[in-house]
């Protein structure tokens, strides 16, 4: 299997007259689950969306095997670079089957027609995330947590190689956040997915990143590891927050607590 | 990968096509019979023999004149605009994911209007000059309730309020120049403000076919990339669509559709607007709406017109019909929206 390299170079994007993203370097590792995290505003969804075309850098470029990703067709780069956007919108009464199968869309164009190849994308996509027996149920009517692995399982069903994700687990309970993530990982595993995404939760991120990147005022200010990125002085420079930062019983990742003002004398 | 999983997928899809196809024949089937009824009944009856006979050029008397005259060029222009205003209404509704943002709602029917009344009754042109017209103010109005409402992107919510005060400023406009024309006359008013096939001649009906090949075709081509705008533009991006590029076709393709239309039978109240909702009713959310909602504009042109004429105790022309069947929609579109707080 082809492993794509995804990178970017002296990277600055923005809205309006608001410089977010200034002069960023970043490589993701093929292959590998990269997990970016940072303070709210720090520039984590947009350095996402410039990485996925959905926004035209203002200097610097966003390669993909070496070509820029804001001068390739919108399609072709689709089927190889997949984004599963913050917030989707599922339109009213459409059946899991029918909204994963959109997914197709990138191997399609004017003329060809659907065939057994996406018919078994989509099936692979649905078993993937465990929503087989979802299929002819309007989105609609499901849960947070089977919604978002409806969404998912779009993405999957796109069968990139590459797959960013901006918060998959945002309004999911812990234990649909852990088998989001779960999956994430099986993906990574099985098809040699490369995965970037974006968490909130320092610990999840830790715990399931390979890399693990942390942002700070729109520039990556540290990389690698999440034991040698998730330090209590990283947290400090990042988040402005004092904690400490032991290492997991059970997987040996570092756990950050945070220390705040109250409460941490040890009572009876 | 089980076998059964693909057959369930694989089944489920062959039902969503059959279903689709199902009901698109079903609206077929019933816009044939609306449009072979309306020219069989009118104030008199006229047996299907001679209604062939009239359709084949042969000369029958009585029949040759109310048939070839005047139920079959009413029956081609409402059929017609009625698939123009349902496609461009769906069009419209689609990509900004707001059944509010339907042409006759945010000002580009009335815009079309407008520009079609002062090439008429200021300018004295006729025929394909005033369609150009009528497209290139619809798209002006497009414009500029795209430009009025931009900051940091279009919002849905703030697109529809600018229109529908640009298309308040239009109506009057209408009003106004219709109060200074010279021949006033209360049916060709009612064209321009509601919507009629009165008077109809079969020639009228050849920009609107034209119309309907190039901009309806324009329209298809960029069906798959409207599907894909229904999930958001991010989602379609990341699917690879051209969010720009679509938007930009299908707002001239619909445009295009309305305001030839337009140019014609005046802005036929809430075709545009009603189609797409009631071919989703039908049809569900599977697949593209633009083929169902087209022939549900259809329909609704050519059975208002014959209510208008026929059914009630004197003549309206068919958007005073469909016009009252709007309004409530609209009504409740309105209080939905607004408790939802969206």
């Amino acid at each position: 299997m082809t492993k794509h390299s995804l990178s970017a170079h002296q990277l600055s994007a923005g809205y309006a007259d608001t410089i977010i993203l200034e002069g960023l370097d970043f490589q993701v590792p093929p292959g590998q689950i990269t997990v970016i995290v940072g303070a709210n505003a720090c520039g984590k969804s947009t350095l996402l969306r410039t990485m996925s075309r959905l926004l035209p850098p203002r200097h610097g470029q966003v390669l993909l095997d070496g070509k820029s990703i804001h001068r390739t067709a919108p399609r072709q780069l689709a089927q190889v670079l997949g984004l599963l956007p913050q917030s989707p919108i599922a339109p009213e009464g459409i059946t899991v089957a029918d909204l994963v199968s959109r997914g197709r869309h990138p191997h399609h164009g004017m003329i060809s027609r659907w065939g057994r190849k996406d018919d078994e994308a989509v099936a692979q996509a649905l078993e993937a995330t465990n929503i087989v027996e979802l299929a002819e149920r309007p989105v609609d009517e499901l849960s947070g947590g089977q919604r978002q692995r409806v969404w998912i399982a779009m993405a999957l069903a796109q069968q990139t190689q590459v797959l960013l994700l901006d918060e998959p687990t945002t309004f999911l309970d812990i234990s649909h956040q852990v088998e989001v993530l779960d999956l994430l990982i099986d993906l990574n595993q099985q098809r040699g997915t490369t995965i970037v995404m974006v968490l909130h939760d320092l610990n999840l991120a830790a715990r399931y990143a390979d890399h693990l990147v942390a942002m700070a005022g729109g520039r990556i200010f540290a990389s690698g590891p999440p034991a040698d990125v998730l330090t209590e002085a990283n947290v400090r420079h990042v988040f402005g927050l004092e904690s400490r930062v032991i290492a997991d019983p059970t997987s040996g990742r570092p756990i950050m607590l945070p220390l705040g003002r109250h409460r941490m004398a040890k009572t009876g | 990968m089980s076998m059964a999983s693909v057959d369930i997928v694989a089944a489920g899809r062959i039902r969503r096509v059959r279903r689709r196809a199902r009901v698109v024949l079903a609206l077929l089937a019933l816009l044939v019979t609306g449009f072979a009824l309306t020219l069989m009944l009118g104030q008199s009856f006229t047996p299907p023999g001679d209604v062939i006979r009239v359709l084949m050029g042969h000369d029958v008397p009585g029949a040759t004149f109310t048939v070839g005259q005047l139920r079959l060029p009413r029956a081609v222009l409402a059929v017609l605009a009625g698939l123009s205003f349902g496609l461009g209404g769906a069009a419209f509704q689609i990509m900004l994911r707001n059944p509010l943002a339907s042409p006759d709602i945010i000002g580009i029917s009335s815009g079309a209007s407008a520009a079609a009344v002062f090439a008429i009754v200021v300018l004295r042109l006729d025929g394909a000059a005033v369609s150009i017209f009528a497209v290139a103010a619809g798209l002006g109005v497009a414009l500029t309730i795209y430009g009025l409402s931009w900051r940091n992107g279009v919002a849905g919510a703030r697109l529809i309020l600018v229109g529908i005060g640009v298309s308040a400023m239009l109506d009057s406009f209408i009003s106004y120049v219709l109060v200074r024309a010279p021949a006033w006359d209360l049916q060709e008013a009612m064209r321009w403000l509601t919507g009629s096939v009165n008077g109809a001649r079969l020639g009228q009906s050849l920009p609107i076919l034209i119309s309907l090949l190039i901009f309806g075709g324009l329209l298809m081509s960029r069906s798959r990339d409207l599907q894909a705008l229904r999930l958001g533009d991010d989602s379609a991006a990341a699917l690879g669509t051209h969010v720009t590029r679509t938007r930009v076709m299908v707002i001239i393709a619909a445009v295009g559709l309305i305001a030839v239309a337009t140019a014609v039978t005046g802005p036929i109240a809430f075709v545009a607007f009603l189609s797409a909702p009631i071919a989703a009713r039908i049809f569900g959310s599977e697949g593209s709406l633009l083929i169902p909602a087209a022939l549900v504009g259809a329909v609704l042109v050519l059975a208002g017109d014959y209510v208008g004429q026929f059914l009630l105790p004197s003549r309206y022309p068919v958007g005073v019909v469909t016009g009252a069947l709007g309004a409530p929609y609209l009504i409740f579109l309105i209080v939905r929206a607004h408790r939802s707080g969206a």
